[in-house]
């Protein structure tokens, strides 16, 4: 089975290649936004423990430990002197049941697990789309249309240029980087 | 911003009936107006009859669940037995106001049965632990003015379980569709003495 | 430079044996005997109450103590290491349990707490294990329901000892002994102290099932008549119990809900009463 769940990404003004996720493990990939420098700090440092627990016990937290995990690290901050401002959704494919999870982490700690998440402006404009044209058995080629769609959505509405989005999707062989049209020209009705 | 507690929006209520109780909450989960997830569960298993709801600030109630199930696991473990409903609000209200300066913004309902004594028990607590028995229903959530409501006007004693089903989710399902941050459908947990019936309610979706 | 000394005195020999654990033991086993009895309905503690000298006043010696209101302990061994125990124990009943709980700890696991308290003596630095064994006596109200004994009793199955046996579960009473090492053993009776060995024997002859608190009581001092040294009265014996609430003693009345504490000690003229019927 394939999963699809693309995870995407709106850059900076300072950078046009900027790349707002981190892989957490052969089977995670986790996109952020957030206080610039808070994002990458936090991102690599759960990042570095995930990959640590990889390492020392030969085996891949399931996507669901992982985000229990980053909520907990992130609840724990929040609470802190100097709280991460860190928002997530972090996708992944259970190794053992091969069944994909997606899960959306703002930064109060909140975790849900959803079938579709956005953070920042995007949610806006994309939840209603993703509403009304998401279903429970959306294979990955509906998936890019209905991205497509976000994406000629966001260019339509949104009053800045995000530079395009990058997208990557995680399958049961593990995340890889997909070609995606950022060219398209969108006008405004 | 407003309140914490107001943030991510929810609704709980517990209800006494005759041998048996019943606790039900919505499912949504927001910020503001936004909806986030209409699956966002907010009732919690600690012993075989005994449920904690928890409203508020959704990561305090992921944090106090999470802590809870940490400290009933290690209670089992340490008694060999499973902790009583009284017990529990009890270490509920210790374990609140231990962060009396700084507490975590949910208002948490217990409902379960006394498995020695087998009678119901119902209670709710504020923010800082302080227990509040009652003999009828408690409320909470951003819905609980209408919930104080609804369950006001449709609460008797003595119901029996089906029809504390139908009182507690009829109460609630009115309260949440007169209140924007709670709703998108609803969990009713039926608790009898030695069955616990779960049903799911649909409820407006918009 | 406190730290210079902070390792710890308690180390294996090369045989295996922690020689300090076992010096502690002996210095139990020098002490005055204390035994404890279980009966159905209640539990006894018994000790000799050992005074040096005639002029000290007897009732200002106590060496049975409550802990809580349903759990009392005795001890043989060294009296400061005992009031120490005596003083942790009511501490982490409190900290440990009625505090988070609202309710006071059953029996065993106020007995893990002092246990663990005892054992860490054992491997702590700068520390010496504790001179002591405990005797804890306590009545716990258990969470299976009533009904369910209720059906046993009426069935026609082989005669069982009528009344609940203890622990967290059941509830009833349970009496267990402590030792310096940390570890904890559940009796129906035991004894400890220096004629411990003898007193056991004699309690093995006269222990029956099904045993009721006032035999217990019974049993207890003519166990105690075994080994005593001194004379035997109300100044020179020390009983505690377990046994039925004894609303007397809560100071008020009128309070529903209230219960009184289960163990108490006996009083001089109480214990004189038990000796005159023995």
């Amino acid at each position: 089975m394939a999963a699809s769940k693309a995870i995407m990404r709106g850059p900076t003004i300072i950078k046009a290649e900027d790349d707002k996720t981190r892989q957490l493990n052969k089977n995670t990939l986790m996109a952020f936004s957030g206080e610039a420098g808070d994002t990458v700090q936090f991102a690599e440092f759960v990042q570095a423990n995930v990959q640590l627990y990889s390492m020392r016990n030969d085996t891949e937290l399931n996507p669901a430990a992982v985000a229990n995990f980053v909520r907990g690290e992130l609840a724990r901050s929040l609470r802190s002197r100097s709280p991460y401002t860190v928002n997530l959704l972090l996708g992944g494919i259970d190794p053992t049941t091969q069944t994909p999870h997606l899960y959306w982490i703002d930064y109060l700690a909140s975790l849900a697990s959803v079938p579709y998440a956005a953070h920042g402006y995007a949610q806006y404009y994309c939840l209603s789309l993703l509403d009304k044209h998401h279903n429970p058995n959306i294979d990955l080629e509906q998936g890019m249309k209905l991205l497509g769609m976000c994406t000629d959505e966001l260019k339509r509405r949104l009053p800045i240029d995000y530079k395009g989005v990058l997208v990557k999707i995680i399958t049961k062989d593990g995340v890889k980087e997909v070609d995606f049209d950022n060219d398209k020209i969108v006008r405004s009705a | 911003m407003g309140s914490p507690f107001d943030i991510n929006g929810g609704a709980c209520v517990a209800m006494v009936g005759k041998d048996c109780v019943a606790i039900a909450c919505d499912l949504r989960l927001g910020m503001q107006a936004l909806t986030i997830s209409n699956n966002f569960p907010k009732i919690f298993n600690f012993a075989p009859s005994t449920y904690l709801g928890l409203t508020g600030l959704a990561t305090d109630v992921n944090t106090v669940s999470d802590l809870f199930r940490y400290k009933v696991n290690m209670y089992r473990l340490r008694e060999e037995r499973h902790i009583s409903p009284q017990t529990l609000a009890n270490l509920v209200s210790s374990s609140l106001y231990e962060k009396r300066f700084g507490p975590f913004f949910v208002s948490p309902v217990l409902a379960g049965i006394n498995q020695t004594t087998g009678k119901p028990f119902i209670c709710g607590f504020d923010s800082i632990g302080c227990i509040d028995f009652a003999k009828d229903f408690i409320v909470s959530g951003t819905a609980s003015d209408q919930l104080f409501g609804t369950c006001e006007g449709l609460w008797e004693p003595d119901l029996g379980a089906e029809d504390l089903f139908e009182t507690i989710s009829q109460a609630l399902l009115s309260a949440v569709d007169r209140d924007a941050l709670s709703g998108w459908g609803a969990q009713v947990y039926i608790i009898e003495k030695d069955k616990v019936t779960q049903r799911l309610l649909k409820g407006r979706q918009d | 430079m406190a730290d210079r000394y902070s390792f710890s005195l308690t180390t294996f020999s090369p045989s295996g044996k922690l020689v300090q654990i076992e010096y502690a033991l002996n210095a139990v086993n020098q002490g005055v005997t204390a035994l404890g009895i279980k009966a159905t309905n209640g539990i006894v503690l018994a000790t000799e109450k050992k005074s040096s000298s005639p002029l000290i006043d007897p009732p200002s010696l106590s060496k049975i103590s409550l802990i809580t209101p349903d759990i009392g302990m005795v001890y043989a061994g060294m009296g400061p290491d005992y009031r120490v125990l005596v003083d942790k124990a009511r501490k982490v009943s409190h900290t440990g349990y009625k505090r988070i709980y609202n309710e006071y700890p059953p029996t065993r696991i106020l007995v893990q707490d002092v246990a663990r308290v005892v054992q860490e003596a054992t491997q702590s630095g700068g520390v010496r294990p504790y001179g002591v064994s405990l005797l804890v006596a306590g009545w716990d109200e258990g969470v299976e329901p009533e009904a369910a004994d209720m059906k046993k009793d009426g069935g026609d199955s082989p005669a069982k000892p009528a009344g609940k046996t203890g622990g967290i579960l059941k509830g009833g009473p349970s009496l267990y002994q402590v030792d310096p090492s940390g570890s904890y053993y559940p009796w129906k009776a035991t004894a400890i102290g220096k004629h411990a060995t003898s007193a056991k024997t004699f309690l093995e002859k006269r222990y029956t099932e099904g045993l009721e608190l006032e035999d217990a009581i019974h049993i207890a001092l003519l166990t105690l008549k075994e080994t005593i040294e001194g004379e035997m009265n109300g100044d020179t014996i020390e009983i505690g119990i377990v046994g039925p609430p004894a609303d007397h003693l809560l100071g008020y009345e009128g309070v529903e809900g209230a219960q009184g504490p289960r163990f108490r000690k006996l009083t001089k003229e109480q214990i004189e009463d038990y000796l005159t019927n023995l």
